[in-house]
């Protein structure tokens, strides 16, 4: 047997996921790995070798750098590197910056195969990091791609264009017709020149031109020029340095193909949401605002190339939604008058979590203070009909339950709303189970803060009652992941027999359900489940290591379902059918569904006694 | 007869000096000592493991203590090695027998190599053994002509294995036996050939005096 050297087996059995293995995985590593003393010269050496291995640094220090030369992470004692090309077979693109040479253990393919097989740690350890590093990179790959993009994709399509000893007067025409504001002069398919709005204004009319002279003696000649290949960047920096709007776009034949306007590259720059949103705050009329929301769509899917994280999406669609209940709520008082009284306007279930898709549906409601009349509720009936109804026109549809300022129920005062939250808890059956998931995920949008304040300060003195988290730990064990006997997948079937895995109710819901009920129990007062995650790290209800593990799988369950909304699978929603991913992909989805399966056992210990 | 045998390794060394570094397989070793006089002290433990291609193979590593050491007598308890363990070793001839064979064809690497190398020539003497390697390193020779280069004052104390470590950045290892000990002395040596060749190919007569 080769006897293992204290010192590295000490330094071993430290570093994760050693630390968490039986002693045997570190032993095995240790005994088995080899040394290099790692430098800027020689690192071609080892990483262009053509074998595979995994790497754990020792000593000194390194910078991961991407093909691009973009700094992934960097490298310091206990990191590891090299495991995405052991999991995926590829080879390694990646190199390395050697910022002080060290120490740096390898461990060949064979031997890390054989950790993988043995311990189920080891694994879902190296999977998991991997999905990390591929999250990271992935978005900081496209961020910025806007101004990446071929001119060609962003121009107006079809140049307008006229020859030389056409009138002015045919040029104005010409232009209106087409409803532009720029022509190009050309000859025999080459491009001369070029004529704007402010040319007629400045050139013509102001200088008392007459219309009847040619287009060829005001136009702007041998103007600057883009082909069609280039970068929209390129194009932005011809514009701000010449301070001009318009830029023909000539092929590589120097035939004039169209024109490429300032305006172009601002609808390019739209996809900031931020500006949307500002936009909507500003709305004066109802076309208006509609104007903006029909801008959603493509704004999601533009930005969703665009970010680091995915959780963003969702808080995106919810701010867009919470601008314009906002603005519709304005609009209603420009036009009916001031409320009568303080309110809230508050939302549950997916907007107040911010997860909000381009497929969820509205559920809102009013809250109104104890003392409302008559009168007052009904200028509140009018608001609560008016918003919702305008939402739907804005594309988020109504919802299927109810759940809308528009009903009666759900425009109650605060001890109207305070007696049905009693009623459910203190009486768990499946409905009421069903309503306390989609109620107690609430966040204030509009009108009274206070008034919202003391409705959840009553409502947390509320949530006490054992029986009541019992019945909701029971509650969620009902469903359960996608995941049979010896960890393969069970599939649902449609009615053309299409195979598919549903991320959101097998997945997402049940961690959005597993997190709630921790909230409610610490009461936290947060809707969205990252920040309910993040609030719990101050608790002792769960460790940090379920939290941070909680936190991945969401990630990576939100990223998936918004990868297939966004391709458009011939599934139901938030589907996906298991054979279109990569093998690496399937791995993560199922080490993801079994972290799940075991946070739901736990919280059914916790809080149901086991008793399922 | 005399002149040929010294012709013969001295052409033998002239060849071995134009070859690359990393050609050739290191068997880096580290003895435990009753003391430093090779005529009268004895060897408690050997270690040693390979470099091969620039790499550590932990793999190769080989611990032996020698069950017939005598000095163990006196003192119980000596480098944490007790009479449990020393029963349970090697004979000083088995050890030196297979040391033998992987030295064959492979450089010797020792810190202070004069002395450890001086042991092992004694011992196998009077057992009728020899150990053949290419040649003998030693990495503390090696930073002593460093650090002379660099008219550093030079004081008994830097040139210890752990002094050298702490010049090339390598970390500090606490517990010590002849294993940790040989390891170390591998991470030094493949620390000063990279800072010898600088980035271009290291030959062996660089390392050697």
């Amino acid at each position: 047997m080769t006897p293992e050297i204290a010192e590295v087996k000490r330094f071993v059995s430290k570093q994760m996921p050693f630390s968490q293995l039986p002693e045997a995985a570190s032993h095995f590593f240790a005994t088995h790995l080899e040394v290099i003393y790692l430098t800027e010269q020689n690192q071609h050496q080892w990483l262009r070798s053509g074998n595979l291995y995994l790497y754990l640094v020792r000593s000194g220090s390194y910078d991961l750098l991407n093909a691009h030369g973009e700094v992934v992470t960097r490298l310091a004692q206990g990191d590891y590197f090299g495991y995405p090309s052991l999991l995926t077979g590829e080879a390694i693109k990646n190199q390395l910056q050697v910022n002080l040479a060290g120490l740096v253990y390898l461990l060949n393919e064979e031997h890390f195969e054989f950790l993988r097989r043995e311990y189920k740690v080891f694994e879902q350890h190296f999977v998991k990091a991997h999905a990390n590093r591929l999250l990271s990179s992935h978005y900081k790959q496209s961020r910025d791609s806007w101004s990446e993009k071929k001119i060609s994709e962003v121009m107006t399509k079809g140049a307008v264009v006229l020859a030389p000893h056409a009138s002015i007067y045919e040029a104005a025409q010409t232009m209106s017709q087409h409803c532009v504001s720029s022509i190009i002069i050309s000859e025999h398919r080459k491009l001369l020149g070029v004529v704007t709005d402010r040319d007629l204004r400045n050139r013509v009319l102001a200088a008392s031109v007459s219309p009847q002279q040619s287009i060829a003696s005001i136009m702007t000649d041998s103007p600057k020029y883009i082909f069609e290949h280039n970068r929209v960047f390129s194009a932005l920096h011809l514009m701000l340095k010449h301070n001009i709007h318009h830029l023909p776009v000539l092929n590589e034949h120097y035939e004039p193909l169209g024109m490429l306007t300032s305006t172009d590259l601002l609808r390019q720059q739209k996809s900031d949401p931020v500006q949307l949103i500002s936009k909507i705050y500003k709305a004066q009329s109802l076309s208006a605002i509609k104007l903006c929301a029909s801008e959603i769509p493509d704004l999601l899917k533009r930005f969703a190339n665009n970010i680091e994280d995915i959780s963003l999406i969702g808080k995106l669609l919810s701010g867009l939604s919470d601008a314009l209940t906002s603005r519709l709520i304005a609009l209603y008082q420009l036009e009916h008058g001031e409320a009568p009284c303080s309110f809230s306007w508050i939302c549950f279930g997916s907007q107040a979590r911010e997860e909000q898709t381009l497929h969820s549906d509205q559920d809102n409601g009013l809250l109104l203070p104890n003392d409302v009349n008559d009168e007052q509720r009904s200028y509140f009936s009018g608001l609560g009909r008016f918003v919702c109804e305008q939402l739907a026109h804005c594309g988020i549809r109504t919802c299927p339950g109810n759940i809308m300022a528009s009903n009666e129920h759900c425009r109650g005062s605060l001890a109207q709303w305070l007696e049905r939250f009693k009623l459910w808890v203190a009486q768990p059956t499946p409905k009421a189970m069903l309503n306390c998931k989609i109620y107690f995920d609430i966040r204030f949008i509009d009108g009274s803060n206070a008034l919202y304040n003391e409705f959840t300060t009553q409502l947390s003195e509320m949530a006490k009652n054992e029986l009541f988290f019992a019945a909701m730990a029971t509650d969620i064990t009902t469903n359960s992941v996608p995941l049979g006997l010896f960890h393969q997948f069970k599939l649902e079937k449609d009615k053309q027999q299409h195979k598919y895995l549903d991320l959101k109710r097998r997945g997402v819901v049940i961690i959005n359900d597993l997190v709630r009920l921790y909230a409610l129990k610490a009461k936290v007062y947060k809707a969205n489940t990252l920040e309910r995650l993040d609030a719990l790290l101050s608790t002792t209800l769960l460790s940090k290591e379920d939290i941070y593990d909680l936190k991945d799988c969401w990630r990576y369950l939100t990223q998936l379902r918004l990868k297939t909304q966004l391709e458009y699978e011939q599934l139901p929603e938030n589907c996906i059918n298991p054979e279109h991913l990569t093998s690496l992909e399937r791995h993560q989805l199922k080490e993801a569904f079994y972290l799940i399966k075991q946070a739901q056992q736990a919280c059914a210990f916790k809080f149901a006694r086991g008793s399922l | 007869m005399w002149g040929l045998r010294w012709w013969h390794k001295f052409y033998g060394l002239m060849k071995l000096r134009q070859s690359e570094f990393n050609a050739f397989e290191y068997v880096i070793l580290d003895l435990e000592l009753t003391g430093l006089d090779a005529q009268n002290d004895e060897i408690v433990s050997v270690a040693w493991l390979v470099i091969e291609r620039g790499k550590v193979h932990l793999d190769s590593s080989e611990y032996y203590i020698n069950k017939e050491v005598q000095a163990l007598s006196q003192s119980p308890i000596y480098h944490g090695i007790d009479e449990q363990m020393v029963e349970q070793g090697e004979r000083l001839s088995q050890i030196l027998t297979r040391l033998g064979a992987v030295l064959e064809g492979k450089i010797l690497v020792c810190h202070n190599a004069q002395l450890d190398w001086a042991f092992l020539k004694q011992a196998s003497k009077c057992r009728g053994l020899t150990l053949s390697p290419l040649a003998v390193l030693d990495t503390m020779a090696i930073e002593k002509r460093r650090l002379s280069a660099r008219t550093e004052p030079l004081n008994s104390d830097s040139l210890t294995l752990q002094a050298c470590r702490i010049r090339y950045h390598l970390p500090e290892y606490g517990a010590h036996n002849a294993l940790t000990d040989a390891l170390a002395t591998a991470e030094l040596l493949l620390a000063q050939a990279s800072a010898i060749s600088v980035g271009k190919r290291l030959k062996l007569g660089q390392l050697l005096q």
